[in-house]
Formats: structure tokens, C-alpha cells, sequence
């Protein structure tokens, strides 16, 4: 196999742990194995997937509360993530942040956020870091159309383009802030304007197509690794659930779903694939067989780790 | 002669806002629209149907939402400013504390700023730390918002009424874990003063002052405690500013003994707080030294032990007073 | 594209800015005396925006100004005496002494909180235009603040919010960071930011803008202030108005300094010439003299313009007589006003 079938195989094997892991959390949560709420990023795995691939372990991100999917895409390992999901002690942290703070620093993942826009201002901070290290390490932030609208974004783009920090802003637009849709919230009629305003290089991408959100990252990324500054990306996805587990989602319009269902991108790149024989279908299922293996494995890791002791609380607390 | 019905909390908070917004024009919601409510946010049904017009949707823009809140009660409206969780107004902190709360000694009287804002606190469940932030410490120790925490439906509806009268900016601070819990409330439109302390429950042996969810939580407490023979009395303040300093006094007068139980954490909370002063003002009536029972000095951790672990509840609130009754 | 108004209205708008230097060259010499209270921001340089907006807005709009408020109470009306009172500290201020230089305000002039946070106006202001627009009176508010409001994130979430709404109000951006040294030489900051235009920030949200390169063309201010006014009250939304001043040396030290002397309109009649180290600054900035010499090249009598400043002089001298008798506040009273 080519390096770059391998590479797009690699993709295709990204995209299908985000969707099983999370139909795994969806699953557990149902069944009432999961402190507090979490939010599936079902359908917007190109753009975790896509946005991640560029970068390398001492490169960051920052995620939002939706963020599991970046978190596997930055190279978290699923049996802790699950683990920490369901606050136990084997989690990345130990149980403490459970879905909305888990971070990593081994894979420069400075952690998903419950404060809309909250995770900006970290990626800009390590972005100024970056640069004074000098190693052409970047950062990225991901946040939703619901982030938009906070005064905390246009701050730090203020700042990252003076500065010229390598930080990348995405924005996953999946057309909703909760049970809001982003029309009724969101003056002006242009959202890359937001960016442009700053001189940022923003533009609107497929989000529903890895190799375009690939495309589109990998210029961004390259652009700040040589000291070219910040990039503002928006991507147009959609999420298939609803906000939290358990939203009713009356929200949101039948025929829309059925419109963003048909553009769902894990079966959309196999097709890709398979078109331009970059895969075979046997090639393919073993890829999702082995995923299915793994996912299994983190559901029991994570299951048979035991509950923290509260006797543990202040080991965590300050440094 | 009042008409009593059963309901929830979260039905008498919409109650209480339908009858506000009916009574007065210039009463305006601004900010989601389904105030915490949670699964029974089919509650505001009946407010989107009656009052289509006075309820708006807002971005997620808590600073500008608050200042907004501030700028058109400046401007004569009764603006209702809900955040959501507690924790994302400290995006608005400096609207609140900045503007809201200095304006009218800043402009020597001039201006008023009767603004409510609405938000839910504490611990309720998984949260983590992001989203179990109690800022009513904070909000006391910045001088000139009104702070409202009710305990029960009864107060809540009566309060609210009040909230959106008043001149002041208030603070309207909620519970997840109150919601769906109820009692007997009057049908009929009716508000509850600010500065007046209720007794949720009398008792010869300590006094047990709480507040918000705390309240159940100590009643809980007491109905365990009262099995022992140890008869609690408990303080419900539901404002703390104004705050019912006499209520507190009077009934540590009679007990001698003081228990507080707040679920800000320990370090300069409510509770540290109330029994300041009644170390100050009520020294003499004091068998025993108080006891404080707040959140821990921690961020809120996710995994359901250790958030338990961090949090009063029934047994921290038994121990502190055995503690008080030695 | 500038509408000449009728000279009687700059006459008026002359009036205006003629009482704010006076009143800031009061401040400046309250100063000297060691008798203001704080630190305070002039509006020496500045006043044509001000005066020209002033002149446009009706009697029942609701304003909000920033700590450089001297020159708009002033100018809308607000008592000389009660101003200067205030800046003292003393119990005859427009505040009670309460609020000082930072918060100075006129309630009955429709003035609300006077925010010393940079950007805390902006989102008050729409506050203000939403209740009024609530109210179907069709009246508008009008908010003035500086440059460095542009760096405030509250600022983008409040335009955002304005646009979204259509809310009625005027947001008037005074950047006079033109001429700034910055916190470098030892003056203010200055506004960093990475819009090299500001007016491209409200655009991000299709608010309608005029800027002013020409900070001191209070025809044109005029003009596109009557403009968004009537836009905001006929239910069409907010206008963002920029006007650029080439800041006053006075104001480029963290304390404001008399740099340029008490202004002298024979300088405007070509009986005197500018001096010394900032003589640029007073021969081509200054919007004091550039507007009296539009006034006479439009035909106004130059008696007409001494009477005007020989009648404003009289006036500050027995505002600062009434500041400087009024009693300082009793401070038994210290907790009076913080409820209502």
C-alpha cells in the first residue's frame, strides 16, 4: 500500500472510532453510566479528523464541549477517554473532569471546555508560547456557531493576528447553539467577515468532505508553522444528534436531517476510496471490524475501572 | 381565604413571572428562554403563548445580555436577564458588578437600574466545574445587587413577584436540584418582601440557618436529628441582601447554638459570612462555637464520589451538629 | 458629500465647543489648584464630533459617555457649576460628589450611567435603545466612546446584538489615538488593534458606517448624526460614526497638562499667531479656532463670536465660584444611594 493510501485508510479508520465511540457513549449514557451530560459529535467527524491530521503531538488544541471526536483525532487513547467519560479512576483525569475539561498533555490537548468559547483564549496562549519556543509548533481551537457571538473570540483574534500567533481558529458551524439556530443569533451575512476583519485568511469548507477540511487545515497549519500567522476556517458540518443526549431535538426540521444525513462523511469517503481503489470493501470492513474490537475493549476498560476515592480529592487540587 | 394548589417549583417560578408580566408592561425576558427549567421546561409554554412578544432569544453574548439588562431598566424597562447556569455569568461580571450594582450611588441617585437577573447555582449532578459554580459569595461581596435564593415553590413565586418590582438590581438565584420538587403555593398573584427571614421548621436545640437547596437538604438533616432528640430549628434568610440579621440573631438567641450550611465553598462563603456576624452581634447567646458546612475549596470534580465528597449534604450537616451540641 | 448647514447652527455647535474648552480650561486650572478629585480626561481637542452630535440629537434622547464625559454633559446642557462641583467631590455636584470626573451625569438631560470601563457603554447603550424601542416612541440612544472600546468583546457581542434587533442607536467612536505617544513614551495606550479601519468591525455585522478622516468637520458630523437619528428613530437600525481627532498635546502625558494655554480666538482672526512647541497643533487641529474661522469666512461678525465667548467666560467663572463653595458631602451620608 501506498504512503498515501496508507495515510487516507488511516483517515477512513479515524472517522469510524469517532462514530462507534460515541454511539458507545450514547449507549452507556442511556443506560445511566455517565455523570452529568455529554455532547456527541456524530457527523462532524471530518472536521475533527480532518483538522487534526496536519498536527503532531507537541501541537495543541483546544476543544469545545462537543469534543470527544477531536480528542480521538488528537491521538487520545478511547479506553481512558471512555474511562474518564464515565468519571472513573482509570479516565485521562483521573475521573475529576469527566466529558466537558478532559485534557491531555502528552498529545497537546489542553482540553474540551464547558464554556462556549472557552478553550480560545488557552490556544492563543500556547500559540504565544509556540513562537517564543520557536519550534513551529501551532495551535488549534475548535469551537461552534454558538461561539461566535462571544465577545471572548473577537478579543483573542484581535490579538492573534497582531501578534501573528500560529493559531488556528475552526469554527464547526453546524447550524446550531444548543436549540438555537445561528440565523436567529448571528447579524451580518457574512460569517468568515469575522475573521476578515483582522486581516485573518478565513474561508467556509465542505465539513462534510475529510479531504477538503484536510486540504484547507493543512495550508492553515503549514502557514503557521513558518510564521505566516493565524487562519480562521469555518467549516459547514452538522451534528446527527442533539445537543446533549436526551435533547428532543424538536428543533430541527425532518427533511434538513434527511439533506445532511446523505452527506455523511465516513460513507462519502469509503466511496472515494473505493471509486479510486485507494481501498477494497474487504480493506474497509476490516478496518471497521478492528474498530469494532477496539471500542468494545475501551467500553470494558472503562466499565471495570473502579470509582475514585474522595480520600484522593486534594491530590489533584494545586501543584 | 387563599386557594392552595400543588406544584413545582419550576411551575411556580413561571408562575409567579406570568403574573409579573401581565401586571407590568415594561417586564421583558431576555436570554434563553427555558430559564433551567430542564425536563420541565414545558412549563414556559404557556408564557411563549400569552406573551409572545415579551421573551427574546439572545446569542451567546452573557456580557453585552447583562449590560443590555443594565442599560434598558437605566432606561425604564424591568428587564428579566436569564444566564443559564451560574457559571457563565462571570463572563458578566463586570456588567454586574461594574455597572449594575454602582450606578445609583455613582450617579449620587439619579439613576436606577431595576434589572433582574436569573441564574442556577450549585452542584447538581456531574456539572463538573464548569457548570456547579454558586457565585452568590462573590455577588454579596459586591455591594448593590439585591440577591434572592429561594428554597421551596412557595417562596420562589412570591419572591419573583417581588424581583421584578423593586428598584434594584437583583440577583435571582435558582437550583437544578429544586425544580421538580413541590408544596402548596396560593393560586392567587401575590409577592414576598425582601429582608424577611422565614423559620422552615422550629427547634429549641441549634439553629441550622441554610439557603436555596441547602434548605431541603438541612430539613432532611433535622427530620434524622429530631429521631436522636435533638430539635433543629431552621433559618431560611431567602434574600441575602437585604439580609434578615434580627431573624438569625433571635432565634441563635433562644438556641445558643449555631450550625450554617451553604453550598459556596468554605473560604469567605455565606456561611462565613453570617456566622462573622453573629460572632460579632450575638457572641453572648453562643454555647458553643458555630460551624461552618460549605462546599470544599476545590473545583468541582465530575466522578459522582467525589462530587459528593465535596458537597454538604445530610451527614456533613448531622456531624457539624453533634460538633455545635457537645 | 457634506451639507453646509444653515450658519445658525454652527453658530450653535460653536457655542457648544466654546463652552467645553471653556470649561475644560476651568478643569485644567482646578488642577493646577490641587483641588480636582482623582485623575480626569479633558476633552480639549475633541469637541467638534461632540458638539456637532450634540447639536443633532433631540431633547428626549437617552446618552451615554465614558470618563471623557466633561465635554458632553456640557455641551448637552448639563449646569457648569453642578459639573465642576462634581469634579470636586463636593455635595453640589450633579452626582452629590458621588461619582466624580468618572461618572459625572444628568439624568434629567437623559444621560444614564457614565461607565469608566472601556466598552461597559456599549452594551448599556443598546440596553437603553431596546427599552426605548419597546416603548414605540420612536426616540433613540446615542453612545459615545473612544477607540479602545473596540478592543472589548462586549463591543462585538453588543453590535452583534444592535444589528440583530435593529435597535435605535447611534454609536459615536471618538478615536483620538492620532498624535497618541503611547504607554512607550509615557502617554495613554493607545488602541491596538488588527482592524486597520475601525468602522470594519461594525461592517462584520452589515451596520451602516460614516467615518470622519476629518475628526474637526462638524458640518459633515452634523450631517450624518441627523442621519442615523433619523434612521434609528424611523426603526432602521443603529449607525456607527467614526470621527479621528489628532489628540490634543495636552492629553498625550497620563495627566492632562495645559499645553497649548487658555485658547484665543484672535488666533482664529489672524491677529495673533500660534507659538511655541505646539503651534502646529493649535494653527491646524485645534477645532475651536478652525470652526470661529469658518464662522467668519461665512460672514459672522467677529463681535458676534467675542460676546459669545465673553458671556461663556462669565459663566465658568461662576460655575467654578459655585464648585469651589460647595461643601464637601457629610460623610455621615456615605451609604446614601446605593439602594433605591
Amino acid at each position: 500500500m501506498t504512503d498515501q493510501a496508507q495515510q487516507l485508510t488511516e483517515i477512513y479508520r479515524r472517522m469510524v472510532l469517532i462514530r462507534q465511540f460515541e454511539e458507545q457513549v450514547r449507549s452507556l449514557y442511556s443506560g445511566g453510566a455517565v455523570p452529568g451530560l455529554v455532547h456527541l459529535c456524530s457527523g462532524q467527524e471530518a472536521s475533527a479528523v480532518g483538522a487534526c491530521f496536519p498536527l503532531n503531538d507537541d501541537d495543541f488544541i483546544a476543544s469545545s464541549h462537543r469534543g470527544h471526536g477531536h480528542c480521538l483525532a488528537k491521538g487520545m487513547r478511547p479506553g481512558p477517554l471512555m474511562a474518564e467519560i464515565l468519571g472513573r479512576s482509570a479516565g485521562y483525569c483521573g475521573g475529576r473532569s469527566g466529558s466537558l475539561h478532559v485534557s491531555d498533555p502528552a498529545t497537546g490537548n489542553l482540553g474540551t471546555n464547558g464554556i462556549v468559547g472557552g478553550g480560545i483564549p488557552l490556544a492563543a496562549g500556547a500559540a504565544l508560547g509556540a513562537r517564543a519556543r520557536g519550534r513551529g509548533q501551532v495551535a488549534v481551537c475548535f469551537f461552534g456557531d454558538g461561539a461566535l457571538n462571544q465577545g471572548l473570540v473577537f478579543e483573542v483574534m484581535n490579538m492573534a493576528a497582531i501578534w501573528s500567533l500560529p493559531v488556528i481558529f475552526i469554527c464547526e458551524n453546524n447550524g446550531y447553539g444548543e436549540y438555537t439556530a445561528i440565523g436567529d443569533v448571528t447579524a451580518g451575512n457574512s460569517l468568515t467577515a469575522r475573521g476578515e476583519v483582522f486581516d485573518i485568511p478565513s474561508s467556509l469548507v465542505d465539513g462534510m468532505d475529510v479531504l477538503e477540511v484536510l486540504a484547507a487545515s493543512r495550508a492553515a497549519v503549514s502557514l503557521a508553522r513558518r510564521g505566516g500567522g493565524p487562519s480562521f476556517l469555518i467549516f459547514n458540518t452538522y451534528r446527527y444528534g442533539g445537543h446533549h443526549v436526551g435533547d428532543r431535538q424538536d428543533y430541527k426540521d425532518r427533511k434538513e436531517t434527511e439533506a445532511w444525513e446523505a452527506k455523511d462523511p465516513i460513507p462519502r469517503f469509503a466511496n472515494h476510496l473505493l471509486e479510486r481503489r485507494l481501498a477494497d470493501p474487504s480493506g474497509l470492513a476490516a478496518i471497521e471490524e478492528g474498530v469494532a474490537e477496539e471500542i468494545r475493549a475501551a467500553v470494558e476498560f472503562a466499565k471495570a475501572s473502579p470509582e475514585p476515592a474522595p480520600g484522593d480529592l486534594r491530590r489533584a487540587l494545586y501543584a | 381565604m387563599q386557594t392552595m394548589r400543588t406544584m413545582t417549583f419550576a411551575e411556580a417560578i413561571v408562575d409567579g413571572l406570568a403574573n409579573a408580566l401581565r401586571a407590568d408592561p415594561c417586564v421583558t425576558m431576555v436570554g434563553s428562554y427555558v430559564l433551567g427549567l430542564g425536563p420541565l421546561r414545558h412549563h414556559m409554554d404557556r408564557i411563549k403563548r400569552e406573551f409572545p412578544d415579551r421573551l427574546i432569544d439572545g446569542p451567546i453574548s452573557e456580557a453585552a445580555l447583562a449590560g443590555l439588562g443594565a442599560g434598558a431598566a437605566m432606561a425604564g424597562a424591568r428587564p428579566f436577564v436569564d444566564f443559564g447556569t451560574a457559571s457563565f455569568s462571570l463572563l458578566a461580571l463586570s456588567q454586574l458588578a461594574n455597572e449594575s450594582a454602582v450606578a445609583r450611588l455613582m450617579s449620587g441617585g439619579q439613576i436606577s437600574v431595576p434589572v433582574v437577573y436569573h441564574m442556577l447555582h450549585g452542584v447538581r449532578g456531574g456539572g463538573a466545574a464548569q457548570h456547579s459554580t454558586s457565585p452568590q459569595a462573590m455577588l454579596w461581596n459586591s455591594p448593590g445587587l439585591e440577591i434572592v435564593l429561594p428554597s421551596g415553590p412557595r417562596d420562589v413565586k412570591g419572591l419573583i413577584r417581588r424581583s421584578l418590582k423593586t428598584d434594584n438590581p437583583t440577583v435571582f438565584i435558582n437550583h437544578a436540584k429544586l425544580m421538580a420538587y413541590e408544596e402548596a403555593v396560593p393560586e392567587e398573584d401575590y409577592e414576598i418582601a425582601f429582608g424577611v427571614a422565614e423559620i422552615k421548621r422550629a427547634g429549641r436545640d441549634v439553629t441550622i440557618v441554610a439557603t436555596s437547596y441547602m434548605v431541603r437538604v438541612a430539613l432532611a438533616a433535622a427530620d434524622q436529628l429530631a429521631a436522636e432528640g435533638i430539635e433543629a430549628e431552621i433559618v431560611d434568610p431567602r434574600t441575602l441582601v437585604p439580609f434578615d440579621e434580627a431573624a438569625v440573631l433571635t432565634s441563635v438567641g433562644r438556641t445558643g447554638r449555631l450550625v450554617v450550611v451553604d453550598e459556596c465553598p468554605l473560604r469567605c462563603g455565606i456561611a462565613s459570612e453570617i456566622v462573622a456576624t453573629v460572632a460579632e452581634r450575638g457572641f453572648r447567646s453562643l454555647k458553643a462555637p458555630p460551624q461552618r458546612v460549605a462546599r470544599a475549596d476545590s473545583p468541582i470534580p465530575c466522578s459522582p464520589g467525589l462530587e459528593a465528597a465535596v458537597t454538604p449534604s445530610e451527614a456533613t450537616i448531622i456531624d457539624a451538629v453533634h460538633r455545635v451540641m457537645r | 458629500m457634506t451639507n453646509v448647514p444653515d450658519w445658525k447652527v454652527k453658530l450653535r455647535i460653536f457655542e457648544r465647543m466654546l463652552l467645553m474648552r471653556r470649561l475644560e480650561e476651568c478643569v485644567l486650572d482646578l488642577a493646577a489648584q490641587k483641588i480636582m478629585v482623582g485623575h480626569f480626561h479633558v476633552y480639549v481637542g475633541q469637541e467638534a464630533a461632540g458638539a456637532a452630535v450634540l447639536e443633532a440629537a433631540g431633547p428626549n434622547e437617552l446618552l451615554l459617555t465614558t470618563h471623557r464625559n466633561h465635554g458632553h454633559l456640557v455641551g448637552r446642557g448639563a449646569d457648569p457649576g453642578k459639573l465642576l462641583a462634581e469634579f470636586l467631590g463636593r455635595e453640589g455636584g450633579l452626582n452629590r460628589g458621588r461619582g466624580g470626573t468618572l461618572h459625572a451625569t444628568d439624568r434629567s438631560l437623559g444621560f444614564l450611567q457614565t461607565s469608566a470601563v472601556l466598552g461597559g457603554v456599549v452594551p448599556l447603550a443598546i440596553g437603553a435603545a431596546f427599552a426605548l424601542k419597546r416603548e414605540k416612541t420612536g426616540r433613540a440612544a446615542i453612545a459615545f466612546f473612544g477607540d479602545g472600546s473596540l478592543e472589548e468583546g462586549c463591543t462585538f457581542e453588543a453590535f452583534n446584538i444592535a444589528a440583530l434587533w435593529q435597535l435605535p442607536v447611534v454609536f459615536v467612536c471618538e478615536n483620538n489615538s492620532v498624535g497618541a505617544i503611547g504607554q512607550a513614551g509615557g502617554g495613554y495606550p493607545t488602541s491596538i488593534s488588527a482592524a486597520t479601519q475601525l468602522t470594519r468591525i461594525p461592517r462584520v455585522f452589515d451596520i451602516p458606517t460614516r467615518v470622519f478622516l476629518d475628526g474637526n468637520d462638524v458640518a459633515g458630523i452634523h450631517a450624518a448624526a441627523v442621519e442615523a437619528l433619523a434612521r434609528a428613530r424611523g426603526g432602521g437600525g443603529p449607525t456607527f460614526i467614526e470621527t479621528l481627532t489628532t489628540r490634543w498635546p495636552g492629553s498625550q502625558p497620563l495627566w492632562p497638562e495645559p499645553a497649548t494655554g487658555t485658547t484665543m480666538l484672535e488666533m482664529a482672526y489672524g491677529d495673533r499667531q500660534p507659538e511655541g512647541l505646539h503651534a502646529e497643533w493649535i494653527r491646524i487641529h485645534d477645532p475651536v479656532l478652525r470652526v470661529a474661522r469658518e464662522l467668519l469666512a461665512g460672514g459672522c461678525e467677529r463681535k458676534v463670536l467675542e460676546a459669545l465667548d465673553a458671556d461663556i467666560r462669565r459663566r465658568i467663572d461662576a460655575a467654578a465660584k459655585f464648585a469651589i463653595a460647595s461643601p464637601f458631602p457629610d460623610p455621615a451620608g456615605a451609604a446614601d444611594h446605593i439602594f433605591a
